[in-house]
């Protein structure tokens, strides 16, 4: 492939930590075809994003990094050569997508500046505005970017990124890194449409870095595999996901959640005794920047969670569900209607989505799990057993009581938090995201243990998430949640197999999934 | 809410901390063992010149009413009259205020711009960005009265460029605006201006010195955070370069914690410029401040801490409306 739009070859790139150095890529070669969409699928410290950052020139780490091996994008060397010629590649042949969409928009400059920041005129700010689907882009040109949405703000990122300083250029190759994790399903599907739109409409090369499998099936011509600095296995999406070569591949394929994965082996759940109900629930938070104003996130919401089942809350960003699970925790006071837990349940407890900062960063396991069991009564004597019984609970050796929690990958931070939730013997679990910041093998390790958990101590689960897939591996049942309602709600089979309402529908169909490519 | 609207908030809690501010000003006075209609009226006044002091100052009706009184006569631009210099109060610091204000005025320009630049410099990766961060930490750590002494041995005992102390009084005008640098101005006097500012250099710098180094630590931490943020990374992508980013992208978003820092700074100069007065001679508030201290002219102290108190909450006020000019998240609604 001569006529590559970018080509690495044996790239090396070695940060310094602090004294001791790290290969982040150990000898990556890889071309991207003009026209082409790769996706450059791998885990969190797989080294994709860093490669993103090459083919950018924007290696980070100062200068103390040392890198060996070429990247070239449109014959320009992005690596080793003169800052002013990878200036204007990026200003003319790059363009750049970032995972969040709050925080790569600058704050403090209009939306159609930050579009233009290239040179291009106003008249081509709106055109790519109009382009990339945002609604009304005479108006929104003038805003802020904390007035947009999430996903009008990643359009307008996209937008920035085809809008290069060639008047009507569009770059010859998008980076886009991660361009979709932070959005909800529906936002995530259409962007990944504009993707591909923007490829048959201009030919432009698209690098997509992704950690999911299921994005990159929907939309890539060829996948690579990447894990610690690596090329694993590269090949056509279909042939990647269908016949997977290398071990790794087949170990994230194994593991991935997806929506058309089997049904968790049905659970004997007697209709027990209630051990939380909200009732006609209602809560208002202050507007912000309005005095005065209230805005209801919650609608009176019904929630009734029996003893020994799993309850998954389904629903997407600001729809209410985990100030929902902070009422039922007790964080919060209900502005209307009832929050009720048996005193026999025992106090609710509660697992968080990053892990390690629900940990005390400077206390060893160990002290924080005995902590919880003092609380509970449980004698000085008996703590150091009880402790190793909760760590092999979760899956922990137990010589990890005396690790503090930054010598712990984020995986066993998690179970770490777990086995402090299940210290004090709760009859509730209370899970907000409990997986969604974990790499996929490590996810659906986490909710396997959960699942074991409530099927081995009766515990009951009432779970917080965005993911379909998620819900499924879990539930006995599911609740739908849109702007503050419960809109839907049914065992896990009737979900999956019928679902009723449109929004659940819309959910299911916008869900990445790799059954279609797979099969 | 619209700007406006939230600046006039701030302007109404402006006012009420003024408030809070003489009353305990008032409520200090009047607990001090010192009669202040004895101290009007004369050691030797007979019992009814006394009574008609007493009775004018409003000492004579019951506390809160003497506040109202006192604030009145505050409205009035009457600070009361100082036992040391048997003048009024007001037209003391008439006289010494404006040369205070030239003296921080500059000094705190100086800061600022010695604050940007050292946090600019510093917070990229390089030796000149290493040197930079010692000389803050030195310059912050060494203390002002040793530098003053330093610097008048250098440039006044053994180079002689500058002079040691005072205005320079000698040429200057003082119409109308008592700050010597644009009385000088609007008079097209060269010689008078040169002289002016030969006189304001040491002890503005010697006052700027410390501020400008916390001003630029504190700004280029910021500023490599918000360098280290997705939209910086952005902008790099779009092909800028690095001073063209920070100019564009970085300097707005990490002015916010260093500008709260530099309205402390320059609030903490008034009060630091006592101590600068006293070691030139400046003829400033500080210098009157610190005789009222030793005289116990209670007025005057008084009138001093009231003057200063309005321009810290001034200083606070404009510190406010410039982050939300500079931040429109604080003003424009979602």
């Amino acid at each position: 492939m001569s006529d590559a739009v970018a080509r690495i070859e044996k790239l090396v790139v070695q940060f310094d930590r602090s004294g001791t150095p790290f290969r982040a890529l150990k000898g990556v070669s890889l071309d991207i075809a003009p026209g082409e969409i790769v996706a450059l699928v791998g885990e969190s410290g797989s080294g994709k994003t860093v490669l993103g950052n090459c083919l950018l020139g924007l290696v980070p780490g100062g200068h103390r990094t040392r890198i060996t091996g070429r990247v070239e994008v449109g014959g320009t060397d992005m690596v080793g050569g003169p800052e002013k010629d990878k200036r204007r590649v990026r200003r003319n042949e790059l363009g750049a997508v970032f995972q969040d969409p709050l925080t790569s928009l600058d704050p403090t400059m209009r939306v159609g500046k930050q579009v233009r920041e290239r040179g291009a005129t106003a008249q081509r700010a709106l055109d790519a505005l109009t382009e990339c689907g945002v609604p009304e882009p005479g108006q929104r040109i003038r805003y802020w970017p904390h007035q947009l949405s999430g996903g009008l703000r990643q359009r307008v990122s996209i937008a920035g990124a085809i809008t290069a300083a060639d008047p009507g250029g569009v770059p010859s190759l998008i980076v886009a890194d991660e361009p979709t994790t932070a959005l909800d399903v529906r936002v995530q599907d259409q962007i990944i449409k504009l993707f591909a739109r923007l490829r048959d409409d201009h030919g432009c090369s698209i690098l997509l870095i992704t950690h999911d499998l299921g994005v990159a099936a929907q939309i890539a011509d060829r996948i690579v595999v990447m894990s610690e600095g690596e090329i694993r296995e590269h090949g056509p999406t279909a042939r990647v996901l269908r016949e997977p070569q290398h071990a790794y591949t087949k170990k994230l394929l194994e593991s991935r959640l997806d929506i058309a994965g089997p049904l968790p082996p049905a659970s004997v759940v007697e209709a027990g005794e209630p051990v939380l109900t909200l009732s006609e629930v209602v809560k208002d938070f202050p507007a912000p920047h309005k005095r005065g104003e209230k805005r209801r996130v919650l609608h009176g919401v019904d929630v009734r969670l029996e003893a020994g089942e799993s309850l998954v809350l389904v629903g997407e960003s600001g729809c209410g569900k985990s100030t929902l699970l902070r009422i039922a925790a007790g964080l919060e006071t209900p502005t209307g209607g009832r929050a009720d837990v048996p005193p026999a349940a025992g106090r609710p407890q509660l697992i968080f989505q990053d892990a390690r900062s629900s940990l005390t960063p400077w206390l060893s396991i160990n002290s924080q799990l005995s902590e919880r069991l003092a609380a509970a009564g449980v004698p000085r004597k008996d703590r150091p057993a009880r402790v190793a019984e909760l760590l092999g609970q979760v899956g922990l050796d137990a010589r990890m009581a005396a690790s503090r929690p930054r010598q712990l990958s984020g995986g066993q931070c998690q179970r770490a938090a777990i086995a402090r939730a299940l210290a004090s013997s709760p009859g509730i679990l209370l899970c907000d995201e409990p997986v969604s910041a974990l790499d996929a093998t490590l996810a659906a390790q986490v909710v396997d243990l959960l699942d074991d958990l409530r099927r081995s101590t009766g515990v009951s689960l009432l779970l917080v998430t965005h993911d379909l897939a998620v819900a499924k591996r879990i539930a006995t049942r599911i609740a739908v949640m849109t702007d503050g309602r419960i809109v839907e709600e049914g065992p896990v089979e009737q979900i999956f197999a019928s679902p009723a309402h449109p929004y659940t529908k819309q959910l299911l169909e916008a869900s990445p999934s790799l059954a279609a490519v797979a099969s | 809410m619209g700007l406006l609207k939230q600046i006039a908030s701030r302007v109404a809690s402006m006012l009420g901390v003024l408030v809070v501010l003489t009353f305990a000003v008032y409520f200090i006075q009047r607990q001090l063992p010192s009669d202040p209609a004895r101290v009007l009226a004369g050691r030797t006044a007979s019992p009814e010149a006394l009574a008609a002091a007493r009775e004018q100052l409003g000492l004579d009706k019951p506390f809160l009413l003497e506040y109202f009184h006192y604030l009145g006569r505050l409205l009035h631009g009457d600070l009361g009259i100082s036992v040391t210099s048997r003048n009024e109060v007001s037209s003391d610091i008439g006289t010494y205020l404006p040369a205070t204000l030239e003296l921080v005025v500059v000094a705190g320009v100086l800061a600022l711009i010695g604050g940007l630049i050292l946090g600019v410099i510093g917070a990229r990766d390089g030796w000149l960005a290493g040197a930079v961060r010692f000389v803050s930490v030195a310059g912050a750590s060494a203390p002002t009265f040793l530098v003053a002494i330093l610097l008048l041995l250098v440039f006044y005992r053994d180079l002689g460029w500058l002079p040691a102390g005072g205005r320079g009084d000698a040429l200057a005008a003082s119409e109308p605006t008592g700050l010597r640098l644009i009385d000088n101005l609007v008079h097209l006097d060269g010689a008078a201006l040169a002289d002016t500012v030969n006189h304001l250099v040491l002890p503005a710098l010697v006052l700027a010195l410390s501020p400008a180094m916390a001003i630029g630590r504190v700004l280029r931490s910021s500023l490599r955070a918000t360098m280290a943020t997705d939209f910086v990374r952005s902008a790099s992508a779009k092909g800028g370069s690095w001073p063209a980013v920070v100019w564009r992208h970085g300097l707005r978003n990490a002015l916010g914690p260093a500008l709260s820092i530099a309205g402390v700074q320059v609030s903490v100069m008034l009060g630091g410029s006592v101590i600068i007065e006293m070691l030139f001679s400046w003829p400033g508030l500080g210098n009157y401040l610190s005789d009222a201290i030793a005289n116990s002219d209670l007025s005057a102290i008084a009138g001093v801490v009231i003057v200063l108190g309005f321009a810290y909450v001034l200083i606070t006020f404009v510190v406010d409306t410039l982050q939300i000019l500079i931040d429109p998240r604080l003003r424009e609604p979602v």
